[in-house]
C-alpha cells in the first residue's frame, strides 16, 4: 500500500524522462512478486536497482538480528573479494542509521575508505533504507559509482523502489514462513503414528497422513478425492454406515474402540462444520491400542488369577476392586459382597492398619510387609501379610490404597508350633540339673546351657573355646582321649574329672560324652552332660565315715559290755579275797595289783563307753569363746613354759548353743593338748591358733598348729588309731572327742594346712534355736 | 513309809538274784552270803519269775539285760503287777546306763542301781538300805 502511494508520487518529483522511469519501475515491480523467493528477488531488485539508477556497484545487505549480511552484488560489488564483502557490511553496521532518512547521499571513500571505494567504482554513493511495516530496519541498498552526481530525483526514485523492495521483501519473508509452516505441519501431521483422515460430506477423502497411507502401502495422494469405502478394511467388516467410521454423523463428536485386522482401535471422530452448509470436514483419528488392550487383558487376567488378594480401597477402607482370591480368603460368597465391606472398619481387628496407612503416605512411601490379623465372613481370624501401595491424584492428594495380601495364618501357627517347640527344648534345656555343652568335631563349645553357668563361667568364656581348656591339665590327655572315642561314634558315659570353675576352683564332675549325627548319619558335633559331683563326692566320703564311726560305736559298745562282765567278776572276787583273813598278806600285795589293772580297764572301757555314747549328760546354754577360755586356762602355764605360744582369735558375739560344758571341756583340752604333742614333736617354737566363727547356724571353732601334719586325717577318730608312740596315749582321746560331737549333733574333722605346716582341727556345733535354750535353762532349775 | 519299815525290818526271806552271768552272779552270791544274806540264784528271769511266784523273798537284784526273752524290765512290770510290796526291794544290775530302755526304765521305776563293773562294796551297802541288813547281823 505504502509502496503504491510512494510511486503515486514520483511524476511530481521527477523531469525529463517519467516515462522512461515509470516503465523501468513497473518492470522492475512486476517482477519483484512474492512467489519468486527471497533470493531471487533480492537477486533481480539489485540488478534492476544498479540499471535504473546507472551505477558501477550495488549491494543489498540485510539486517537478521544482529548480523548484517551482504545478501546481493552486482557490478563491481560483485567482484570484490569475501573479506570486502564483510567489510562493506560491517562498515554499513556501524552507522546511525536511526537518524539516517531514506536515502542518503554520501562519499564512498568516507565510509568504505579509499581502497574499497576505489573497486567499488568510485566516491559517489547512495544508500537507501529498506524499512519493514512496524518501522524495524530490513536491509540496505548500497549503490556506487556513477557518471554523474545523484540528485533530488534520484532520491524520490530510489525511495519508491525501497519503499517497493520492503513491502515485496517483507512479503516475500512471510510466505517464505508460512511455506516453511505448512511444511512442518504436513510433516507433523505426517509423523503421527495414529491413522489420521479428513473427509467431506461426500465422504470423499481430503486428506490422509502418511502413516495411514503407508498401512494401505500407498502414497497420501493416491487417497485423496477416494471414497471413504477405501479404508473398509480398517473397519468392523459388516459395518452398514457409508463411511466405515462414522457412526452417528450427527455427533460433533465420537469414540468407540473397534476391532479390525486382529488389531484393535480407538476412533475418535470431530466433525468441523462450517459455512457453507455442505462443507461438513470429519476427521477420523485411530488409536491402534491393541498392545495396550493386551496388556490390560493380561493384567486383568493377573488379578483374576492371582493365588494373593488384590484389593483397591478409598482411603477410608472401602473396597473398589477386589479379586476372587481376597474373596475367598476373607470367605465371602462374591466379589459385590466383599465390596460391600470396608477394610479398616469391619475387618481389622485393631485399628493399627489404617494409622500405618496414614502414617505410610504421609512419609510419601508404601507400606511394606505389615503383618495383621483381618475378620473372615464366618468369624474366624486370619493372619496377612500386607503391601500396600499409596495412590494420589496429580494434586498429591491420597486417592486409593492398593494392597496385596496374603494369608499368611498357617505359617503363623507353624511358627508359634515352632517356637513353642523352641521354648519347649530351651526350657528343658535350662531347666534340668545336668550342664549340657554341644562341641565341634574340633572339640569347641558351640552350646552351653545355662546350667553351665553355674560354673562360674560366662557363655562368651565357654562358647568358642575347647573343652579341654576347663579341665586341670594334667588329666586333659584323658579328655581328648574320650573326645576321640566319641568322634568315632562311642559314647562315654560318666568319666570323672577335674573341672576349673570360674573362680579358679577346681570340682569334680562327672562327664558323658555322646556323638550326634546329622541326617546323613555323618557325626557333626558332641553332646557333653556333665554334673558337679564335687559335693557328692565330699558328701560320700563323709557319710561313709559317719557310718564306719557308727559301726565302730557299735563295736566299741558292745565289746565293753561283754567285757564289764568278765571285769565286774573280777573286781568282785578279788575284793572278797582281799577281804577274807585265811589270805596272807603276801598274796593279798598281789591281788591289789590285780584289783588295780582291773581298775585300769575300768577306766578305758568306761571311755570307750563314752565315745559311744549317744547323748550329752547335761545340757545348758553355752558361750564357746568362755568355754575355751577356760580350758585354755588349764594349759597356758605349761604351754608358755614349753615354748607354745596360744593365739586366740575369737569372733564376740557369738551365738550360744547348748550341751554339756565338762564335754566339750573334755573335747577342747584333747584336741590342744594333741596340738601341743605335735608342736612338740617338731623341736622348735610353736604356735597354737584357736579362731572362732559362726556362719550357716553353726558355730565353728578352727584349732591351727605348726605340728608336723597328719599322716592319716580320716582315720584320726577312730579308737585305738594313735600316731603317738607306743604306750604314751591309749588312742581313745580323739574318738571319745568325736563321740561328744556327735552327741552333741555337730561336727569335728581335721584337715593338713595348705601351706604344709601342721594341721587344723575344725569343731562345728549347731547354733541353739531359742527353743533349746529355754528348754535347757527349764530342766537345769529343775534339777 | 512302809519301805523305811521295811528296811529296818530283819531280812529272814532269801533274797532272789537273777543275773545270766554266772562269774557275776557267783561272786555276787558269795559277797551276800559272806555278809550274811541268804541268796536264791536264777541264771534267766523266766526262772527267776517262777521262783518269784512261789516263793517268799525279802528282795530282789536283778540285771536289766537277760537272756530268753525276759528282761529286767519284765521282771520289773510283773511285780509292779503280782507283788507290789517287793518292788521298794528291788535293785538293778546294769552294763549300760547310755542304753534307751535302759535309761527309761530306771527312770520310770526310780529303782536304785548299780553299774558294771561294781565293787563288792557298792553293792553291800545298796542292798543294807533297800533290802536290809541280814539275819545273823539283826540277830546280834
Amino acid at each position: 500500500m505504502r509502496a503504491a502511494k510512494r510511486i503515486r508520487e514520483i511524476p511530481s518529483r521527477l523531469n525529463g524522462s517519467f516515462e522512461t522511469l515509470l516503465a523501468q519501475f513497473s518492470a522492475a515491480t512486476r517482477e519483484l512478486k512474492p512467489s519468486i523467493g527471497p533470493t531471487a528477488f533480492v537477486k533481480r531488485f539489485t540488478s534492476n536497482a544498479t540499471r535504473i539508477l546507472e551505477t558501477t556497484s550495488a549491494a543489498l545487505v540485510l539486517v537478521r538480528g544482529e548480523d548484517w549480511e551482504l545478501a546481493s552484488a552486482e557490478g563491481d560489488a560483485s567482484r570484490i573479494s569475501h573479506d570486502k564483502q564483510v567489510q562493506l557490511a560491517k562498515e554499513l553496521s556501524h552507522m546511525k542509521w536511526n537518524s539516517v532518512g531514506a536515502v542518503r547521499f554520501d562519499s564512498a571513500i568516507d565510509i568504505f575508505g579509499g581502497e574499497l571505494a576505489e573497486e567499488l567504482g568510485g566516491d559517489d554513493l547512495a544508500l537507501a533504507r529498506l524499512t519493514g511495516s512496524e518501522g524495524d530496519l530490513m536491509g540496505v541498498l548500497c549503490l556506487v559509482g556513477r557518471d554523474r552526481a545523484f540528485e533530488a530525483p534520484d532520491r524520490n526514485l530510489l525511495e519508491a523502489l525501497a519503499g517497493h523492495a520492503s513491502v515485496a521483501l517483507e512479503n516475500a519473508r512471510l510466505f517464505s514462513w508460512i511455506e516453511r509452516s505448512k511444511k512442518q505441519w504436513i510433516e507433523d501431521f505426517d509423523a503421527i503414528t495414529d491413522f489420521i483422515v479428513v473427509h467431506d460430506a461426500s465422504n470423499r477423502i481430503l486428506r490422509v497422513n502418511r502413516s495411514l497411507a503407508d498401512h494401505l502401502q500407498l502414497r497420501p495422494s493416491e487417497l485423496i478425492g477416494r471414497h471413504m469405502e477405501i479404508l473398509r478394511a480398517l473397519a468392523v467388516e459388516k459395518s452398514k454406515h457409508v463411511c466405515p467410521f462414522c457412526r452417528d454423523s450427527r455427533a460433533g463428536t465420537e469414540e468407540y474402540v473397534q476391532q479390525a485386522q486382529e488389531r484393535t482401535y480407538l476412533v475418535s471422530t470431530s466433525r468441523l462444520r462450517s459455512l457453507p452448509e455442505d462443507d461438513l470436514r470429519t476427521v477420523h483419528v485411530l488409536k491402534d491400542i491393541t498392545d495396550r488392550r493386551e496388556a490390560e487383558r493380561r493384567y486383568r487376567e493377573l488379578f483374576d488369577n492371582i493365588q494373593e488378594g488384590v484389593f483397591f480401597c478409598t482411603p477410608s477402607g472401602q473396597f473398589i476392586e477386589v479379586n476372587d482370591a481376597l474373596v475367598r480368603m476373607l470367605g465371602y460368597q462374591n466379589r459385590g459382597e466383599l465390596l460391600n465391606a470396608n477394610l479398616f472398619e469391619q475387618l481389622c481387628l485393631r485399628p493399627d492398619l489404617r494409622r500405618r496407612c496414614v502414617r505410610a503416605a504421609e512419609e510419601g512411601g508404601m507400606l511394606r510387609n505389615h503383618e495383621e490379623v483381618l475378620l473372615r465372613r464366618d468369624g474366624a481370624w486370619i493372619h496377612t501379610l500386607q503391601n500396600i501401595l499409596i495412590v494420589r491424584d496429580t494434586a498429591g492428594r491420597v486417592i486409593q490404597y492398593r494392597g496385596l495380601m496374603l494369608d499368611i495364618t498357617e505359617q503363623k501357627s507353624f511358627q508359634a508350633q515352632l517356637q513353642r517347640e523352641r521354648d519347649f527344648n530351651k526350657n528343658i534345656l535350662n531347666n534340668t540339673r545336668s550342664m549340657i555343652l554341644v562341641l565341634d568335631t574340633a572339640g569347641l563349645i558351640s552350646y552351653a546351657n545355662r546350667r553351665c553357668f553355674e560354673t562360674g563361667h560366662r557363655e562368651i568364656e565357654l562358647v568358642g573355646h575347647p573343652l579341654s581348656e576347663f579341665i586341670v591339665p594334667s588329666r586333659r590327655k584323658s579328655l581328648a582321649e574320650v573326645l576321640r572315642g566319641a568322634l568315632r561314634g562311642v559314647p562315654i558315659e560318666n568319666i570323672e574329672l577335674p573341672f576349673i570353675r570360674g573362680d579358679g576352683t577346681t570340682g569334680q564332675f562327672s562327664i558323658s560324652l555322646s556323638p550326634m549325627r546329622d541326617e546323613q548319619g555323618n557325626i557333626n558335633s558332641i553332646v557333653v552332660v556333665m554334673t558337679d559331683v564335687t559335693d557328692a563326692a565330699v558328701l560320700q566320703a563323709k557319710l561313709m565315715h559317719t557310718e564306719k564311726m557308727a559301726a565302730v560305736g557299735q563295736l566299741v559298745s558292745g565289746v565293753a559290755h561283754e567285757v564289764n562282765n568278765p571285769l565286774a567278776a573280777i573286781l568282785g572276787f578279788t575284793d572278797l579275797l582281799l577281804e577274807n583273813a585265811e589270805v596272807p598278806e603276801s598274796a593279798k600285795d598281789e591281788l591289789r595289783v590285780i584289783l588295780q589293772e582291773a581298775q585300769r580297764t575300768k577306766v578305758i572301757i568306761q571311755s570307750l563307753l563314752s565315745f559311744a555314747r549317744q547323748k550329752p549328760e547335761q545340757r545348758e546354754a553355752l558361750q564357746i569363746n568362755a568355754v575355751l577360755r577356760q580350758t585354755l586356762k588349764l594349759r597356758a602355764y605349761d604351754f608358755s613354759n614349753h615354748g607354745v605360744e596360744v593365739v586366740e582369735q575369737f569372733e564376740e558375739d557369738l551365738p550360744a548353743i547348748v550341751g554339756d560344758v565338762h564335754q566339750l571341756q573334755q573335747v577342747f583340752l584333747n584336741i590342744v593338748n594333741n596340738a601341743y604333742d605335735a608342736v612338740q614333736e617338731t623341736g622348735r617354737p610353736g604356735r597354737i591358733e584357736i579362731k572362732t566363727s559362726h556362719a550357716n547356724g553353726q558355730v565353728e571353732i578352727r584349732f591351727r598348729d605348726t605340728g608336723p601334719g597328719i599322716e592319716d586325717v580320716d582315720r584320726i577318730f577312730e579308737p585305738f588309731f594313735t600316731t603317738k608312740e607306743v604306750g604314751k596315749g591309749t588312742g581313745l582321746g580323739l574318738s571319745i572327742c568325736y563321740g561328744i560331737v556327735r552327741a552333741h549333733l555337730g561336727d569335728i574333722f581335721c584337715e593338713n594346712n595348705s601351706g604344709g605346716e601342721g594341721s587344723t582341727f575344725i569343731v562345728r556345733l549347731p547354733v541353739a534355736a531359742e527353743t533349746a535354750i529355754a528348754a535347757a535353762a527349764a530342766s537345769e532349775r529343775a534339777q | 513309809m512302809k519301805a523305811a519299815k521295811s528296811a529296818a525290818a530283819p531280812a529272814i526271806a532269801p533274797i532272789l538274784l537273777i543275773e545270766d552271768e554266772a562269774s557275776v552272779a557267783a561272786f555276787v552270791r558269795a559277797a551276800l552270803e559272806r555278809r550274811g544274806y541268804c541268796v536264791v540264784p536264777s541264771p534267766s528271769a523266766a526262772e527267776g519269775l517262777r521262783l518269784l511266784e512261789t516263793g517268799d523273798f525279802c528282795g530282789v537284784i536283778s540285771d536289766i539285760r537277760t537272756p530268753g526273752g525276759v528282761s529286767g524290765a519284765d521282771v520289773h512290770s510283773w511285780m509292779r503287777q503280782h507283788k507290789p510290796e517287793l518292788l521298794e526291794h528291788l535293785i538293778f544290775i546294769t552294763g549300760d546306763i547310755a542304753n534307751r530302755a535302759t535309761a527309761a526304765l530306771l527312770e520310770e521305776s526310780g529303782a536304785p542301781f548299780v553299774e558294771k563293773p561294781f565293787r563288792v562294796a557298792q553293792i553291800l551297802s545298796m542292798v543294807e538300805t533297800t533290802i536290809g541288813k541280814p539275819r545273823e547281823q539283826h540277830d546280834r
